[in-house]
């Protein structure tokens, strides 16, 4: 590192001042206001009272919340895998010396470039109960003798949002993981090749070890993105039937709707604490992998 | 070999399955959006083929469709030129002039990413309120340029950091400013990592949702995903036909951007996620 004069300071640093003011304005200031608004009792034309951690406690006892924490734990659960197989097996395919390979990377940035708000109307028309897509499939091909109440059961609104979610985001995946795949050097493969070794073992021996990085940094994204899904369930299913499908984020968003800014700041809290910890344990997860190969 | 015929045989059915996957839910919109009855699948009524209803969203004023489009276009088209500039600037310096404190920040911008929206809404929502922009471009433009910001300053600076040094030093030699050099210097040679961050900066505000929904309330300041989450009939029922038609005007724009500069979007995706 070298010295610095001080017209060199002041030049450098006011290269930064415009992306320090926003940052902090919009985005670091509100998120330390909703700390504190998180210990406060702020309601819209109440006064404004210091209550410590009765918002949390509030949360301890409410049912509708705990469903809320269920429900996007589940999500993540089950949709980030079955993107992250997905994403996988587009990468793969993508990596390949395909004809139409321009096509297929067009194909796959479409579903990633239309707002969720927007694809959401048209998966709420293809759940549609009477005139569906989907179930008007399911009656074509067969497969089911009574059409299925999409987004009138728990059960089929679930199935929805992550179907729904895994079609909008597993470009996203699947493009983090090609860039992965095009470092590996094709001279591994052509030496297992060589070898004898077969398809599945160049697979697990070779593309799975060196693609690791990459699978928990998309994981790693992923999961952060998914814990906090918002617009599509806001659009598809308004969190229901009955709240079956109420995200963490919905649900604060609705406290501050009706102007209850204290609760719904500490339910935003929590899930801020929850996307921490968990992106604390995939970047152990990343040191202890890498410490291991 | 028998095992490479297995291999194209997947290939050939995970290609099949990709187009279907990825284009099945556009076409049915598009589809939908060409029928004068929406419930044909029914099999009760037919197909009835018609542009009624891009006619509709396009000269009904009272949808205030062409609005939310205009709104949508401004506001993602400032906030993307707003936040690749100062990204740029940024980036310039961390890359650039080895300051004090540049590692912190760049941690900073990586935490910042980790924040769910819905932690900012709420302050965001007073603070808006409180400058009296509640229903204004400035409500979304400020929050748009802070949000996408940390992946566009991502991205330049892989970028930046590529470029040699030895173009800065020529050019301080010649007495350029710092500024200089980068707008006539680094600017043009870095153009492709630039236009991939504006694309992508322009993309991610335009499908932003949540801000939209709580600090807009009318066709004034209203977007594209907003408006058309909330479109409503008059008497209740959801007008299927034009919700699909205003879907697929107000998605072309995007499409175009995403097929015309499709190795640069994925460029700027795979730099700002690897490097995060």
């Amino acid at each position: 590192m070298r010295g610095h004069t001080l017209s060199e300071l002041r030049e450098g640093y006011s290269f930064m001042l415009p992306l320090i003011v926003f940052l902090g304005c919009f985005v670091l200031l509100p998120v330390v206001g909703t700390f504190v608004t998180s210990v406060y009792q702020d309601v819209t034309f109440l006064e404004r009272k210091f209550i410590l951690f009765q918002n949390y406690r509030r949360l301890i006892g409410d049912a509708d919340f705990w469903r809320a924490l269920r429900f996007t734990l589940l999500f993540v659960a089950v949709s980030v895998p079955l993107e992250m197989l997905l994403g996988l097996s587009f990468a793969l395919l993508l990596n390949q010396s395909v004809p139409l390979r321009g096509l297929l990377r067009c194909c796959v940035l479409i579903p990633w470039a239309i707002p969720a708000a927007i694809s959401g109307r048209t998966w709420e028309l293809i759940y549609n109960y009477n005139y569906g897509l989907a179930n008007f499939l399911l009656a074509r091909f067969g497969l089911s003798d009574e059409p299925i109440n999409w987004l009138g059961s728990s059960a089929g609104a679930f199935a929805s949002v992550v179907l729904s979610d895994a079609w909008k985001t597993t470009p996203f995946i699947a493009i983090i993981l090609l860039a992965g795949l095009s470092v590996i050097p094709s001279e591994l493969y052509r030496q297992a090749k060589v070898d004898g070794a077969n398809f599945l073992y160049r697979f697990y021996r070779i593309t799975v070890p060196l693609l690791k990085p990459t699978i928990i940094v998309a994981l790693l994204f992923r999961t952060i993105d998914a814990l906090r899904i918002f617009d599509l369930i806001y659009v598809l299913t308004h969190g229901g039937p009955g709240g079956a499908t109420t995200s963490l984020s919905l649900y604060g968003y609705r406290y501050f709707l009706v102007g209850d800014f204290g609760y719904g700041s500490s339910i935003s809290v929590t899930l801020f604490v929850i996307a921490l910890v968990l992106a604390l344990i995939y970047v152990r997860l990343s040191r202890w992998s890498t410490e291991l190969t | 070999m028998n095992e490479e015929r297995m291999q194209r045989l997947l290939t050939l059915a995970t290609s099949g399955f990709l187009i279907v996957f990825c284009l099945a839910p556009f076409v049915f919109m598009a589809v939908i959006s060409l029928s004068g009855s929406p419930e044909f699948l029914s099999g009760q009524t037919a197909f009835n083929a018609t542009f009624g209803h891009y006619r509709a969203i396009i000269t009904t004023p009272s949808l205030h469709f062409i609005d939310y489009l205009r709104n949508s276009l401004a506001v993602s088209a400032v906030s993307a030129a707003v936040s690749t500039l100062i990204a740029a600037l940024a980036a310039y310096s961390l890359t650039r002039l080895e300051l004090p404190g540049r590692v912190l920040i760049l941690f900073l911008i990586l935490c910042v990413t980790m924040f769910p929206q819905i932690s900012l809404i709420g302050f965001l929502f007073k603070l808006m309120t409180w400058l009296g922009w509640i229903n204004t471009y400035g409500a979304l433009i400020f929050p748009y340029v802070a949000w996408v910001l940390p992946l566009s300053v991502w991205i330049l600076v892989s970028y930046f950091a590529q470029l040699p040094r030895e173009l800065d030093k020529a050019a301080l030699i010649d007495g350029c400013t710092r500024w200089q050099i980068l707008r006539k210097v680094i600017a043009p040679v870095a153009l492709p990592g630039i236009l991939s961050t504006a694309l992508l900066s322009f993309i991610f505000a335009f499908n932003e949702f949540m801000f939209a929904l709580l600090f807009t309330t009318d066709h004034r300041a209203r977007t594209v995903p907003v408006g058309i989450a909330l479109f409503q009939g008059l008497h209740g029922e959801i007008p299927w036909g034009n919700i699909m038609a205003a879907s697929i005007v107000s998605i072309v724009p995007l499409l175009i951007l995403a097929v015309a500069f499709q190795r640069h979007i994925i460029q700027g995706l795979t730099r700002g996620a690897v490097k995060g």
